[in-house]
């Protein structure tokens, strides 16, 4: 589904990312580690095409087609979609009257909020964090995607609150077939949705991905993120 | 308009209007109403051609709707109206003057005085869509009595070439007026004078303005509060630009003469962020739609996407 070779990626003529490889099939789950600034925010906004975040060698493929010269929104028609860690606020727009626009199909709010008087604000204008997270994941199920990228899910969250996003991502898009890559610095999310596949990052390179997220994970937390670059676990897919 | 055999007053061009009355209201011909009825002379300066009289004397369930439009080339009209809602009278009005075609080069210079009686309350609502040749001038005189309560809001989002505005509202003891102005402006010049008048002790006013700077636009928009007596008043000016060629002048000024008013403003000028476009085009909006969508809720537009509880696709009404 989502092909990526030997991509690196400059943002104002630095090289944040240097030559990444990821292949992510129909329905799998990945997850993305990293340290601060290590280039996974970059990753996500260079595969949806935000302006910036110049390809400056290698491919990013979708479903067979190499969609590095195409628009955001051509990238997300395609079935792209992008849960931001941090949405901006857009003054005058309506959550619901974006998700009017943008929904392919209903979305039964009451499933994801229990306070419809949400779906009146303005996006994100005094959203605590737990209903900014909603809000994407509403969005996200609207537009009815094929793979999403979910950047920093858990940042910011307690874990009841985590539990209902990961429940509601089972049911709304892994149950369909969705693929995701969650992106993630503290990786409490994986014990909610058990990644198949765990990638960590450093310094713009995948240094190590492994089947094995708990013990990817139970490194990281013992020894930090510099272990990995032993790279002990990678299976070396 | 769409539905013109529901308007309470229609007049097309410079023709005689066709009325629809009710019983709570007069609805004449100010010509009319000028040469009927004494007291209302007093609030002409002369006999006035064209335009229409309301008088609500009663409450009434449902908004009156009145147009004034422009169908053949060159026209050049002058609607002199006035509007008096009785005491302790509720009303809500729609008040329309368009254009149908693009380059009918028409002239519209229309007046209006507006009076609420103590403790009424007016929600008047006043549309202006008109073609890009046309010039417009609009002035309207509010005066409100005792305890009354306006809500006035304009909205004009198809902009003539000129377009020139006059709002003075004159609000007694305990009354309180809220202005609301939205202007999408393309291709035009246009002049807004938004004056508020705390004459009377604890009166309210708030002047809400929006205008969105399109193609080839220069908008000059003053804002006044003046205070002489103890209420409280607030300016809120806000300008978004959207093309290279526009202009954006917010003129906020608050006038005190009264130590024991209030009187607050903000004002910004500004264009879209660029973070708000990608943000919206990571929802699969192009970049023209992210900018309407923007520019439409900054004017205060919404569409009604909730049914039941579920909010469902635009794509169909759209």
């Amino acid at each position: 589904m989502l092909s990526i070779k030997n991509l690196s990626v400059k943002v104002n003529g630095k090289k944040i990312l240097r030559g990444i490889d990821l292949e992510i099939r129909k329905g799998e789950t990945h997850a993305l580690l990293g340290p601060n600034a290590s280039g996974k925010t970059t990753l996500a906004q260079a595969i949806m095409g935000f302006p910036g975040y110049a390809v400056a060698s290698g491919e990013i493929c979708f479903g067979g087609k190499d969609i590095a010269s195409l628009a955001i929104e051509e990238r997300v028609k395609l079935g792209i979609a992008l849960a931001f860690q941090h949405p901006p606020a857009v003054k005058g727009v309506t959550l619901s009257n974006l998700l009017g626009k943008i929904s392919k199909r209903t979305v039964k709010t009451e499933e994801f909020i229990a306070n419809p008087k949400l779906l009146g604000r303005e996006i994100n204008v005094g959203f605590s964090g737990g209903e900014r997270k909603l809000s994407e994941i509403m969005q996200i199920v609207g537009l009815s995607p094929k793979l999403v990228v979910f950047d920093e899910l858990d940042a910011g969250l307690d874990l009841k609150n985590l539990a209902k996003l990961a429940r509601i991502i089972k049911g709304k898009l892994l149950e369909n077939g969705v693929s995701l890559l969650l992106i993630t610095h503290r990786g409490e999310i994986l014990r909610f949705l058990e990644p198949d596949i765990v990638h960590v990052m450093l310094d713009g390179k995948i240094i190590c991905s492994s089947d094995d997220w708990r013990k990817v994970w139970r490194t990281i937390g013992k020894f930090g993120y510099e272990k990995c670059k032993e790279c002990e676990f990678s299976s070396g897919r | 308009m769409k539905n013109a055999r529901n308007v309470n007053f229609l007049q097309v061009d410079n023709r005689s209007p066709q009325l629809i009355t009710k019983p709570e209201v007069v609805i004449l011909p100010s010509a009319e109403a000028f040469a009927e009825l004494e007291w209302v002379r007093r609030h002409f300066r002369r006999r006035p051609q064209e335009g229409y009289f309301i008088w609500v004397k009663e409450q009434i369930d449902c908004p009156l709707t009145t147009c004034i439009t422009l169908s053949s080339p060159n026209v050049f009209q002058k609607p002199i109206n006035l509007i008096v809602v009785e005491k302790d009278v509720e009303a809500e009005i729609h008040g329309v003057c368009n254009a149908i075609k693009e380059n009918l080069c028409g002239v519209h210079s229309g007046y209006s005085k507006v009076i609420l009686k103590e403790n009424s309350k007016l929600k008047l609502r006043h549309f202006h869509n008109w073609g890009r040749r046309d010039e417009i001038s609009s002035s309207l005189d509010f005066i409100l009595g005792k305890e009354a309560k306006l809500s006035y809001a304009y909205k004009c989002l198809k902009t003539p070439m000129k377009l020139k505005t006059k709002s003075n509202i004159h609000l007694e003891e305990n009354s309180s007026a809220s202005l609301t102005v939205s202007v999408l402006a393309k291709n035009s010049k246009i002049d807004m004078h938004d004056f508020a008048f705390l004459d009377g002790e604890r009166s309210t006013g708030i002047l809400r303005i929006r205008m969105v700077g399109g193609t080839n636009s220069k908008i000059v928009a003053h804002s006044r509060m003046i205070a002489s007596a103890a209420g409280t008043g607030h300016v809120d000016c806000m300008g978004l630009l959207t093309a290279d060629d526009s202009i954006i002048n917010a003129v906020p000024e608050l006038i005190n003469k009264n130590k024991k008013a209030s009187l607050t403003h903000e004002a910004s000028v500004g264009r879209i962020s660029e973070e708000n476009l990608n943000y919206l085009r990571s929802r699969g909006l192009t970049e023209n739609e992210a900018i309407d969508l923007i520019v439409a809720g900054f004017l205060g537009e919404e569409d009604p996407l909730i049914v039941k509880g579920r909010v469902i696709s635009s794509e169909p009404y759209m």
